[in-house]
């Protein structure tokens, strides 16, 4: 089944295959991840690299174990009893799945946009202001600074500079999405997890934020869960897919979406399935 | 198969029998409420409100009652709002789907379907027997644990209607529970939690039984909580089956001032919600 994952398989150096990708170290391994919704057994020994500031793809049928796994990257799944992840995440060197690690501090260092906006009930400067207070201490000065930074790196500055102090919940989802990005940017994470983010928007707005996932790549690791193979061919300088629990295939992108090694991968990308 | 007729006359005859349920229902609570403004409003004055109760004939007010409901009301609150919004948020947030929530949530049913009268027996047994007397306090406390299920249940249910996306959304910048609950989802569920303790608040304020052993009434000025302490509804029941007429007049004077309050404190709730929505 795992024959396209070789154990020595080795994602940065194919991601250097890539003409124009440079030498990208790991920022997430994944080695020997089991993960369990009480019995069911939904990610079946798991192993892959995420390389670091770059877009990496999970890409599947729905179930496939996609987004559970995101979810396993910043321990979304502690909030749930019954929810439980065997093996190693290694992060920085830290096994994330473990419990030496506060899940707070993973999910400060590894932060996570979801399929809905979710915008919180207050002011867009309150939806940025949030995050950061519980992890600095900045004076207004600096807060106002940090705002308008993350707001500019989520393309979003123009359209809400005159609105900050307004309800987040009057903006449009597109808008929401960004500001979404903009709350998950401001706290600084390394990783920024995307879990279907524009499953919910229209056209323009989805575009719009893949333009963005394209900018912040150059400062972040980004890890996308996708519905949508063009987006994932788009975006992704790495894609992998997913059929029922197991990793079937990891490769760039350009490769798994015109010449995937594993009959499934072409069932599926090409619509056979799924 | 009937025919259409047929069909069509049952659809008549049952639309006909629940409008003319739905109109009767209207027409009594209207009747109520003619009646009590009819009798209340000719005895409302000034005096109601300055002037302590005083025997028949000696233009006696509410003003001990309602001072005392009030009193009463607001220490009730001040213990029952934080325990039910507390209890209520740690059945939506904690709670479920452990042994702890799920008896917590069955006691809670229970007595939010438990007669009132045995709340004011379950004080009288507690407290006022042992600690030798009825008093203000006695009556709070009741009010109070009536007050409790009313918030627990209104919380819960308020907490449970926030997306669980939002609750992740905070968690996933890193925060930790008590933050996500203070900041997030008690915000996102403000409006319904606080129309919860206004609704709690209103039933408080209509109850006699769980006062009549507890607080038992007082006809004289007196704001010792240690005391016996008066309130409307308890005035309202000594005075409504009297013989004398100015304190039956009083009784509907007192019926109108609960009904205002209770009817203010109703529109300022459903105010609240559509402000904030």
């Amino acid at each position: 089944m795992n024959s396209a994952v070789d154990p020595t398989f080795n994602l940065a150096s194919a991601v250097a295959a890539k003409p124009d990708a440079p030498q990208a170290p790991a920022k997430i391994k994944v080695e020997n991840l089991n993960f369990y919704y009480g019995q069911n057994h939904a990610l079946k020994n798991i192993n892959f690299e995420i390389p670091e500031k770059r877009v990496t793809a999970m890409i599947g049928p729905s179930g496939c174990g996609k987004s559970t796994l995101l979810r396993v990257f910043n321990r979304m799944y502690d909030l749930y009893p019954g929810q439980r992840a065997e093996g190693m995440v290694g992060f920085d060197g830290v096994n994330i799945v473990g419990k030496e690690l506060d899940a707070t501090i993973v999910r400060t260092r590894i932060g996570m946009v979801f399929q809905k906006p979710t915008p919180f009930p207050m002011t867009i400067y309150d939806n940025i202001a949030f995050g950061v207070k519980l992890h600095e201490r900045l004076n207004k000065a600096q807060m106002d600074e940090r705002v308008e930074w993350c707001l500019r790196k989520a393309a979003i500055w123009d359209e809400t500079k005159d609105r900050l102090h307004t309800s987040a919940l009057g903006m449009s989802g597109g808008q929401q999405q960004r500001l979404c990005i903009a709350r998950t940017i401001a706290v600084k994470p390394e990783v920024i997890l995307l879990d279907e983010p524009t499953s919910a928007l229209d056209p323009i707005s989805t575009s719009k934020i893949e333009d963005l996932i394209d900018e912040l790549k150059r400062e972040f690791t980004i890890v996308i869960v996708t519905h949508n193979m063009q987006q994932a061919a788009r975006c992704a300088d790495i894609t992998a897919f997913f059929y029922l629990g197991e990793l079937i295939e990891v490769a760039p992108s350009d490769v798994i979406f015109t010449n995937p090694k594993e009959i499934k991968t072409r069932d599926y990308i090409t619509g056979r399935f799924g | 198969m009937a025919s259409l007729a047929a069909r069509r006359a049952k659809d008549t005859t049952i639309k006909a029998i629940s409008t003319v349920f739905a109109v009767f229902a209207i027409f009594l609570l209207a009747w109520i409420l003619w009646t009590l403004l009819a009798r209340g409003l000719p005895a409302l004055s000034l005096g109601v409100f300055t002037n302590v109760t005083a025997p028949p004939g000696q233009n006696g007010g509410l003003a001990n009652a309602i001072v005392g409901s009030l009193i009463q009301i607001v220490i009730a609150m001040a213990i029952g709002g934080p325990i039910g919004i507390f209890a209520g948020t740690f059945l939506a947030e904690n709670g479920k789907g452990t042994r702890i929530g799920a008896a917590a949530r069955f006691v809670n049913d229970i007595l939010l379907s438990a007669p009132s009268i045995l709340v004011g027996l379950f004080i009288y047994g507690f407290l006022v027997v042992p600690f030798g007397g009825f008093s203000g306090w006695a009556g709070a406390l009741a009010l109070a644990i009536l007050v409790i299920p009313v918030v627990v249940r209104t919380t819960e249910d308020m907490l449970n209607l926030v997306p669980v996306g939002l609750r992740e959304a905070a968690f996933a910048l890193g925060a930790p529970q008590w933050k996500v609950v203070m900041f997030i989802t008690w915000r996102a569920a403000k409006a319904g939690i606080v129309t919860g303790v206004l609704l709690a608040i209103a039933r408080a304020a209509g109850e006699t039984a769980p006062l009549l052993f507890t607080s038992l009434g007082n006809n004289s000025w007196s704001l010792d909580l240690s005391k016996p302490m008066a309130s409307l509804p308890i005035a309202i029941y000594q005075y409504a089956g009297s013989p004398f007429d100015d304190w039956v007049a009083l009784a509907w004077a007192g019926a109108l001032i609960i009904t205002v309050g209770v009817l203010v404190l109703n529109i300022l709730a459903r105010l609240f919600l559509a402000r904030t929505k």
